[in-house]
Order: structure tokens, then C-alpha cells, then sequence
């Protein structure tokens, strides 16, 4: 195992691909402190299933979008688990509308836990990690950071900053030995898509991704263990696409 | 605690990446081995973590100015007053008060800190922690 001795903290791990990311890391040894703003419940289960493989977790109630609830979420992690050596900024929440019609404070709301949430955690842990010289970030961003979608620039804009901010965070945390990275998952099945597969169960978008399959949950969560654990010691401000290469293509790259 | 004197050499050795001859007690820490800001911060976490001694890149400012008001530290165009120039000559006892008082900015006095100063501080801090 992998990260057997360390300590890892998932945000917005009750459900979706930070509950895969949860699980995987701790199948890899990990003990985890399990995130959830609203989900207590379904937090629970998941420290549940992690105890139940033989793994350590703690559910850790917190809202990211507040830096006060992110400083507590570590402190929390560090009293109950004994330290912190990776944090995964997965929190995340979508608000769909045209630019047309949306509310004009919508972006912000969205900015606010998408970006604040990956800021205030990273804050959060930050001097712990700096103390130790030791330490990796994995931030769950998206392809609609480099790329754009209808309906989805509250989204996708909140996913850029948190595209550039892996970079910046990278640079400047390097000579203390921590590493940043980013997972860009492409179409993944969770809660927060699902409007997207309304239409015709996702066939539409099925078509237009290369390998012609959604990544799982379980598909995004393996490249973050891959970007927490040594195997990927030299890598640091990598944007890690894990979409089935939905976003390497111009248009639906062939003729319609 | 651990040795000070050397702990804060190897911090100060190792975040700025020189030979170990490069670094004496008397060398500022800015001007004479150019340390920027993230060189500050990584020279103190490398420190926290040797001696267990914990100081803020703000406190760094606090502990020059000991404490006095801004407005008795400096005149109105940030220039060193007298009391100010002999707050700087205790803790960093290498100054000329005559020098400082009405010449130097209050932005400029970091420039004068050196390794010597840092290790006292470290020692100061030390003290007062217990440790």
C-alpha cells in the first residue's frame, strides 16, 4: 500500500467522485477525514465502508466556501487522525443557466466554493505542511476550465481560476516539498451532472467523447491517488485530463 | 533546544541555496545574500522546525519596531526618527543610530537585518516560549 501512514482529507467526500477518491486512498492506507457540508449522514456511511475494508476515517463536517470551517476541518483531522499529508480539494457544486438569464450574483456563489473552497482549504493546511516539508494537494477541477459549455460559465470560470491557482500554489509551494496537481475529470456519472444526461440518458454527449464512455467515479479517483501517492513524486502543477479524451479533440473530431 | 547559531545558518544555507562560506553573522539577509520574501518564510519554517521556535514573517517587522507607534517610530514621510533609530540599534546593535535617525525609510529597515540579528531573535523568542 501506498500511503499507508499518512493522512489524507477529501473535501465534499459524502458522495459523487470525492466519496471514490475517499475509498481509494484508503484502500492505499490512507486514513481519511471524510468532508460533508449537508450529507452527515452518507458521510457516515462512507466512514463506514472505509472501517468496514479494515481502513481508518473520520467524518468532518465543514463548508469550504468558509475559511474559518476550513481551518477547523484541519485541525479537526490533525487532532483525530494525527496529522495531515494530503489534502483533496473535491467540493464542488454547479449552477446551470445561460448568461442571459443568470442572477447576476450566481457566478460568485459558485466562485465562492468552487475557487474559495480549494483556496481556504489549501490556506488551511498550508502550515502544517510547510512544518513538515511534506505534503501533497490534489485539486478536482474540470475540462470546463480550459473549455467551454453552454449554460456553464459560473462553472467553468470558477474551474479556470482553480486551474491557474494549481499552477501558482505548485510554484510557490515546491521548495517547501509539497506538490499540487489537478485532476480534470471530462463527463463523470454523479449527482451534480446529471441534469446534462436528462435529455437522452447522455447519448448525445456519449457520441462526442473519443473512447465513447463517461470516466467513472472510480476512473477520476484512481489519477487523484496517483497525484497524492510517490508514484508521481517529480509531478507538480500537472492538469491531469481524465475524460476519455473528450477534450483533446477539435469539434466532435470527424464530419457530423 | 537545538544549537541556535547553527540552526539558523543551515536554514538560512540550505533556503537560499549557498555554500556554507557564504553565510556569516554579519551578513543581511536581503541585501548581502538577496532573500525575498518566500526565502523569509522558508528560512523561519525551516527554523520552527530545528528549534521549535515559531516566528511569523510579521512578527519580523513588530520585534524591529518593539513596539513602538508608527507615528513615534518614523516622521510623516517614513523617515526614522531618533526613538526609532535607537529601538533599531537594540536589536541590531551592528547600527549607528546617527546613521538611521532622519535618513533611513521605515521600508528599508529589513535591508539592515542580519543572520547575527535572526539568531538573537530566534534566542529572544526562545526564552519567552520556555524553550
Amino acid at each position: 500500500m501506498k500511503l499507508e501512514g499518512q493522512v489524507a482529507l477529501v473535501t465534499g467526500a459524502s458522495r459523487g467522485i470525492g466519496r471514490a477518491i475517499a475509498e481509494a486512498l484508503a484502500a492505499e492506507g490512507a486514513a481519511v477525514a471524510v468532508n460533508y457540508r449537508s450529507g452527515k449522514e452518507k458521510a457516515e456511511e462512507v466512514v463506514a465502508a472505509i472501517e468496514g475494508a479494515g481502513g481508518r476515517a473520520v467524518a468532518v463536517p465543514g463548508d469550504v466556501a468558509e475559511y474559518d470551517q476550513a481551518v477547523a476541518m484541519v485541525e479537526q483531522t490533525v487532532s483525530e487522525l494525527g496529522g495531515l499529508h494530503v489534502l483533496i480539494n473535491n467540493a464542488g457544486i454547479a449552477d446551470d443557466a445561460l448568461i442571459y438569464s443568470m442572477e447576476p450574483d450566481a457566478w460568485l456563489a459558485i466562485m465562492r466554493v468552487n475557487f474559495g473552497g480549494v483556496f481556504n482549504c489549501t490556506k488551511a493546511a498550508l502550515s502544517v505542511f510547510m512544518l513538515e516539508r511534506h505534503g501533497t494537494i490534489v485539486n478536482i477541477s474540470s475540462v470546463m476550465g480550459e473549455r467551454g459549455w453552454t449554460g456553464e460559465s459560473n462553472y467553468s470560470a470558477s474551474k479556470g481560476a482553480v486551474n491557474a491557482f494549481t499552477r501558482c500554489s505548485a510554484v510557490e509551494f515546491a521548495r517547501f516539498g509539497i506538490r499540487v496537481n489537478a485532476v480534470l475529470p471530462g463527463f463523470s456519472p454523479t449527482d451534480m451532472v446529471a441534469g446534462l444526461m436528462d435529455k437522452d440518458g447522455g447519448k448525445g454527449i456519449l457520441k462526442q467523447i473519443p473512447m465513447k464512455a463517461f470516466a467513472s467515479v472510480e476512473e477520476v479517483a484512481s489519477a487523484a491517488v496517483f497525484l497524492a501517492g510517490p508514484d508521481s513524486s517529480a509531478m507538480t502543477g500537472s492538469l491531469v485530463t481524465v475524460d476519455g479524451g473528450v477534450s483533446t479533440q477539435v469539434g466532435i473530431g470527424k464530419p457530423l | 533546544m537545538a544549537d541556535v547559531d547553527s540552526s539558523v545558518k543551515e536554514a538560512v544555507v540550505e533556503a537560499l541555496a549557498l555554500d556554507d562560506d557564504e553565510v556569516t553573522p554579519e551578513s543581511t539577509l536581503m541585501d548581502d545574500l538577496g532573500a525575498e520574501s518566500i526565502d523569509l518564510l522558508d528560512i523561519l519554517f525551516r527554523i520552527e522546525k530545528s528549534t521549535g521556535v515559531k516566528i511569523e514573517a510579521s512578527d519580523l517587522g513588530d520585534y524591529m519596531q518593539g513596539g513602538i507607534p508608527d507615528d513615534e517610530f518614523s516622521d510623516d514621510d517614513q523617515v526614522i526618527s531618533a526613538k526609532g533609530a535607537e529601538q533599531l540599534h537594540k536589536v541590531m546593535p551592528q547600527t549607528n543610530p546617527s546613521d538611521l535617525e532622519g535618513k533611513l525609510n521605515a521600508d528599508e529597515v529589513m535591508t539592515l537585518f542580519t543572520v547575527q540579528n535572526l539568531v538573537d531573535m530566534v534566542k529572544t523568542r526562545g526564552d519567552g516560549a520556555g524553550g
